[in-house]
């Protein structure tokens, strides 16, 4: 058992497996790997509550964001929008489903797939982690939840249609709505959200039941 | 020299030496001997050696596709009848023309800079390792979390032309449609990301002499 104590005050590099003695950091600050910069672990805070909160915001903001187009021309008198999904589709529809199919899942399927494992991983943090199914479903989100976060890329779609916009300026008259504002709120509140979480924290809650 | 270096060896040790390994999923340290992590029973690995091949190939795969992707147009454009194929280049190129100099800078970034940086970075990356050069390693783990963190920014071109491609479609007057460099260029963000994800780092810490860094 002297072993397992011995390891507990250690971590290990993940990028260059270099053995780092652990300190106890005050609440900003994170931790780097001496030999190659790694950053290797923070205090591991994420306040339940305020990630319900946000979540649940995040969650209802996605449906007009979605629903409701984020771009609109008029063009001699006539008008068409698309909403996210509607573009990726478009893209789908003439034989480029790869692109279509690129584009649908890091603007529309993961966010809100990781939207909703994180508010899974809330509720089962509230009121489950003394359930077997609980902690179960808890280990299997969380290891998902890395993947999920990096195919999510809402900050470049709000990037990308401010750039279409610019760029079909150039033959028409192009009109942000509702849906762009909606689209732009879930980006903040998704990114506030992810500030608040912590993997770490939330493999944690695993180990001390 | 010696004695710093002499004292980094008693210092600096490496997990895999003291029994020790890190769960690739959860980053739990766990005892290698123990054959799967304790937290989230994946099975541990010290290394993955096999690693780098794959990443080479899929970094090849990757250079012939994003060679394509610049070659053929991205975007066919009717506008009043006449037909323009915009490869990634010259739609740069037109926005540069146009004026929309700070949209051409974002656009030329992420989509001729971010791929094209990415490839040789990580060409460079694997070449280190495979063929022991004498580069500083803490350096090429600067540059490589920074193509961890700037490989995904190229999907910024594909989106843009989802949305054209929806808005603009009015027939003979103006028409958007996409071109087949668009699927290439979809397939080099995808194997460029999975290149690096793929790539065991450790391996560069393993094999590389210490000396570059003494310094
Ligand atoms: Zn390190
Ligand atoms: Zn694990």
């Amino acid at each position: 058992m002297a072993h397992t104590d011995q390891h507990q005050c250690h971590v290990l590099c993940r990028s260059c497996d270099l053995v780092v003695q652990k300190r106890a950091l005050p609440s900003p600050v994170r931790a780097l790997c001496p030999r190659c910069g790694t950053a290797l672990y923070d205090t591991p805070y994420c306040s339940i509550n305020g990630m319900l909160a946000l979540c649940i915001a995040a969650l209802i903001m996605f449906f007009p964001a979605n629903l409701l187009p984020v771009l609109e021309i008029h063009f001699l008198g006539s008008i068409r929008n698309t909403t996210a999904f509607q573009a990726a589709i478009a893209v789908g529809d003439q034989g480029y489903w790869v692109v279509g199919v690129a584009v649908a899942i890091s603007a529309v399927i993961a966010p809100l797939l990781l939207l909703s494992s994180i508010l899974a991983q809330v509720c089962i943090a509230k009121f489950a982690l003394h359930l077997e199914l609980g902690k179960k479903t808890l280990r299997m989100l969380l290891k998902q939840q890395g993947l999920l976060s990096q195919l999510t890329m809402l900050e470049i779609y709000v990037l990308s249609f401010l750039v279409s916009a610019f760029q079909l300026s150039d033959f028409a008259d192009v009109h942000m709505g509702m849906g762009t504002f909606c689209f732009t709120m879930l980006f903040l509140l998704l990114l506030f959200l992810q500030r608040e979480y912590n993997l770490e924290h939330m493999w944690g809650l695993l180990d001390d039941n | 020299m010696t004695t710093s270096s002499s004292l980094d060896n008693q210092t600096q040790i490496q997990g895999m030496n003291k029994g020790l390994c890190l769960c690739k999923v959860c980053r739990k340290i766990n005892l290698t001997s123990n054959g799967s992590c304790t937290r989230c029973h994946a099975p541990l690995a010290t290394r993955n050696y096999a690693s780098i091949g794959q990443s080479w190939a899929l970094l090849i795969t990757a250079v012939i596709l994003l060679v394509l992707a610049n070659i053929y147009p991205i975007t066919l454009i009717t506008n009043r009848g006449v037909v323009t194929n915009d490869t990634i280049f010259s739609g740069t190129v037109h926005l540069v023309k146009t004026g929309m100099i700070p949209i051409a800078i974002i656009v030329f970034t992420a989509s001729v800079l971010v791929p094209w940086l990415k490839i040789i970075g990580l060409a460079i990356y694997l070449t280190a390792i495979s063929f022991n050069l004498p580069v500083s390693k803490k350096k090429l783990m600067v540059g490589f979390h920074i193509i961890e963190w700037i490989g995904r920014w190229s999907m910024l071109d594909l989106f843009v032309i989802s949305i054209t491609v929806a808005l603009v479609n009015m027939g003979q007057l103006l028409d958007a449609k996409p071109a087949p460099a668009a699927t290439a260029f979809a397939l080099v963000i995808l194997l460029t990301q999975l290149a690096a994800k793929v790539l065991d780092t450790r391996l560069l810490w393993d094999r590389l002499e210490p000396q570059n860094d003494a310094k």
